[in-house]
């Protein structure tokens, strides 16, 4: 009988413990800059709408403030699938007044990431979409996420949401110049993009949701490194173009210098810049 | 089966309901039942492998304990190394030596063309045939007698907790408890219990969290930097020791539960100030088994400086192939060969140097312990590599230059830094842990302590729900 009180007791410790830890997390991610706890939050209102992958991240939300004089909000994170950028963006639209222009990196339909969606279970008590896709994605992540508090915030969201604790995520973005070795190597590599029928319909969802509410939607393709070979892209740009009716602007050969990259994929912060400089130029940003 | 998976759980609970209402032969049986059904889980066919060498050394162990002739004692010990070390072999090496030995004619022009078989590898057949060999070998040696009950024979060789991946428990260790009657005891179950927590918190949590950083690196070392390779192989480090030793603590821990004594397998490796220490402190059950059936019967260090020299490449070299059919984790033994003859050489020379500017223990010890985890580190490399096929070598040496070269050796070139500030924050907590085993026996605490009891297992668990992965990720050795 002894025993048997020992272990309630530890089950009930656990489980105290477990909801009274999750809580104390909960609250620390509510204070964050971070831009998901600013999503939830309701700290997130802007007139620009940006979603990508690390793709999107180079939509530089300080620089498009400072030329534009409108406020930006990005939802982009690395390897963020359009099922769960579809399920962010959404939320923002239910949630703040329509913004005047939702600008979507398209090759966030290349590939699903079901281990990135486990990490919005830090998120998902606050969004009945995020714990849907959860649950119908990784169910078993979904489930320990129901058993253990904690563990919704076993991820690097959660670690990301507290280092922005008390700084901003906006300049988010790669500052340094590609590795000239690697560079010289640019013709040995490629990235063998996918086109995903589920992920384009999620981007279709999206677009006419958007578009209900009356938002201007417009999908860009972001320079690649000169020369770096992508597969399969005029695909995706032939299918979204068919699926939402909207033409796709693109820039994957609209820089030249390699100085302006980080890597083969992305701009660093001075190609972020020119590339912001050019979409204005021809009218895609305001 | 994996320990970490939900069918463990599902397996642990209908075994243990049923186990403690048993007695006697009923148990052992429910013992073998169970551990046939752990193992052919993951593949049935090979139950009739595992069933035919118990069988066979059985008969073996029974057959050199009656016969007197020296010379037929001989044949029969030979018949069941011949027959363990076959199928070792055939599963683990045929195509390993098959392709090695068409590399080795083709380099001296001839031509050879025999095909490799399409062979699955039987999940822990190295370590239930060094089990199940120590058996016949020590009644051969007259260091004990055979066991005539086959009930008790098959449940030491198949026995559940160790047997995917040790320890490698010796016969004389553990047939004789199954002699005993083993009643349920609530200290025990304790004991077990927070062994197996902090096995799995050092599996799911550290382990597993340290994995795909570690394993990024050694797919593409060319696309990192060097500081991010070296704490990719930092991370490695860390990785295979809280894997293997979970896996340890886990089979322990269960055992000690059910009413067995496991012997230990790891006592804080990375604490080790000289090689030679290291290797009473990392896969103790193995390093033990190759000093008493190899590296001694070869002469061990009593024929000279050479002869010690020798027997010390051979035993390291047949330990580095025991892990793997490849050349890497050879050199990765033979690494550690010339690290034990160096250390010979260089100690002496290093205690003068204490001596002479009176260094204090602390910066003695610490160097010691600072060098010998880096030249560990340096054959870890091989080691992972070694299970990457053929682009081995190439791999291993890849992510050598990038560390040596010193190219992007620093913090921005870091990808990935939320998983390294976790790692490092793990592995401070694994350190601490081990440290507090100086000044605390946990196990004291768990067993007499309720209060202290209750607040180790929730951390524990609380931990292991705050940092664990859990997708069921196999245990490294289950490869070897």
């Amino acid at each position: 009988m002894k025993q048997l009180g020992w272990f309630l007791l530890l089950l009930g410790t656990v489980l105290a413990g477990d909801r009274a830890g999750g809580y104390v997390l909960q609250q620390q991610v509510a204070q964050s800059q971070f831009r998901y706890a600013r999503l939830y939050g309701g700290q997130a209102a802007a007139d620009i709408l940006l979603v990508g992958n690390s793709r999107g991240l180079i939509f530089y939300e300080p620089y498009i403030e400072e030329k534009s004089g409108l406020k930006t909000f990005n939802l982009s994170y690395n390897g963020l699938p359009m099922d769960a950028a579809c399920a962010l963006a959404e939320d923002y639209l239910d949630r703040y007044p329509a913004p005047r222009l939702m600008l979507i990196e398209l090759t966030t339909c290349d590939r699903t990431n079901d281990a990135l969606l486990a990490g919005f279970l830090t998120f998902s008590g606050q969004s009945a979409r995020l714990d849907a896709l959860i649950r119908e994605k990784s169910v078993e992540n979904w489930r320990t996420g129901q058993l253990s508090a904690l563990y919704r915030y076993n991820n690097e969201l959660f670690q990301r949401a507290i280092f922005h604790r008390k700084k901003t995520d906006k300049d988010w973005l790669l500052d340094r110049e590609i590795d000239p070795e690697l560079a010289a190597k640019v013709l040995e590599n490629n990235y063998p993009l996918e086109v995903h029928p589920y992920l384009l319909e999620q981007l279709r969802a999206l677009v006419a949701y958007a578009q209900k509410k009356g938002v201007v939607v417009k999908l860009v393709i972001s320079p690649y490194f000169p020369r770096f070979t992508v597969t399969h892209l005029d695909d995706l740009k032939a299918e979204a173009t068919r699926l939402t009716g909207l033409p796709v602007y693109d820039y994957r050969n609209a820089l030249s210098d390699p100085a302006l990259f980080g890597d083969f994929m992305h701009l660093n912060k001075a190609g972020a810049v020119e590339y912001l400089n050019l979409l204005r130029t021809d009218g895609v940003l305001p | 089966m994996i320990f970490n998976s939900l069918v463990f759980l599902v397996f642990v609970l209908c075994f243990f309901s049923v186990y403690f209402f048993l007695k006697g032969r009923l148990r052992l049986g429910w013992i073998l039942v169970a551990s046939y059904v752990f193992y052919g889980w993951w593949d049935w066919r090979f139950l009739a492998l595992i069933i035919f060498t118990t069988l066979m050394d059985y008969l073996f162990g029974i057959y050199l304990e009656d016969t007197h002739a020296p010379r037929q004692k001989k044949q029969v010990i030979i018949a069941s190394v011949v027959m363990n070390l076959g199928f070792l072999s055939i599963f683990k090496y045929f195509n390993f030596f098959a392709a090695s030995a068409a590399a080795a004619l083709q380099y001296v022009g001839m031509e050879a063309s025999w095909t490799t078989l399409h062979i699955i590898l039987p999940v822990g057949i190295s370590f239930y045939t060094f089990q199940s060999m120590s058996y016949t070998i020590e009644i051969y040696r007259g260091e004990m007698k055979a066991e005539r009950d086959l009930l008790k024979y098959a449940t030491f060789v198949g026995f559940w907790p160790q047997l995917m991946a040790g320890p490698i428990v010796r016969a004389k260790d553990l047939l004789p408890q199954f002699h005993v009657e083993r009643p349920f005891e609530w200290d025990r179950f304790y004991s077990g219990m927070g062994r197996v927590l902090w096995g799995f918190f050092k599996k799911c949590a550290i382990a597993d969290s340290l994995g795909p950083f570690a394993d990024q690196c050694f797919q593409a070392p060319e696309t990192f930097g060097s500081l991010h390779l070296l704490i990719g192989v930092v991370f490695y480090s860390f990785q295979i020791y809280c894997d293997f030793s979970g896996y340890s603590d886990i089979a322990i821990g269960m055992a000690r539960i059910m009413g067995y004594r496991f012997p230990e397998n790891f006592r804080s490796p990375y604490f080790s100030s000289s090689f030679s220490e290291f290797w009473t402190r990392w896969h103790i059950s193995l390093s033990s088994w190759l000093r008493d059936y190899l590296y001694i019967p070869l002469g061990g260090n009593r024929h000279g400086v050479y002869m010690t020299y020798r027997n010390n490449m051979i035993t390291m070299l047949l330990g580095g192939l025991w892990h793997g059919a490849n050349w890497a984790f050879v050199f990765w033994g033979f690494l550690h060969g010339l690290y034990l003859i160096l250390q010979r050489f260089v100690a002496p020379r290093w205690d003068w140097v204490v001596r002479v500017l009176r260094l204090p223990r602390i910066v003695d010890k610490g160097v010691a312990i600072a060098v010998v985890y880096s030249l560990t580190l340096l054959a870890w490399v091989y080691f992972r590599a070694g299970s990457m096929g053929a682009h081995s070598f190439t791999t291993a040496n890849a992510v050598l230059s990038g560390i040596f070269s010193g190219r992007h050796f620093a913090w921005w070139a870091v990808i990935n830094k939320f998983q390294v500030l976790k790692g490092f924050l793990l592995i401070g907590l694994l350190y601490g842990v081990e440290l507090s085993n100086a000044w605390v026996n946990w196990n004291v605490v768990q067993v007499h302590r309720p209060a202290l009891r209750l607040a180790v297992f929730a951390v524990l668990l609380w931990f292991i729900a705050f940092f664990g992965t859990f997708g069921a990720n196999a245990f490294i050795y289950f490869q070897f």
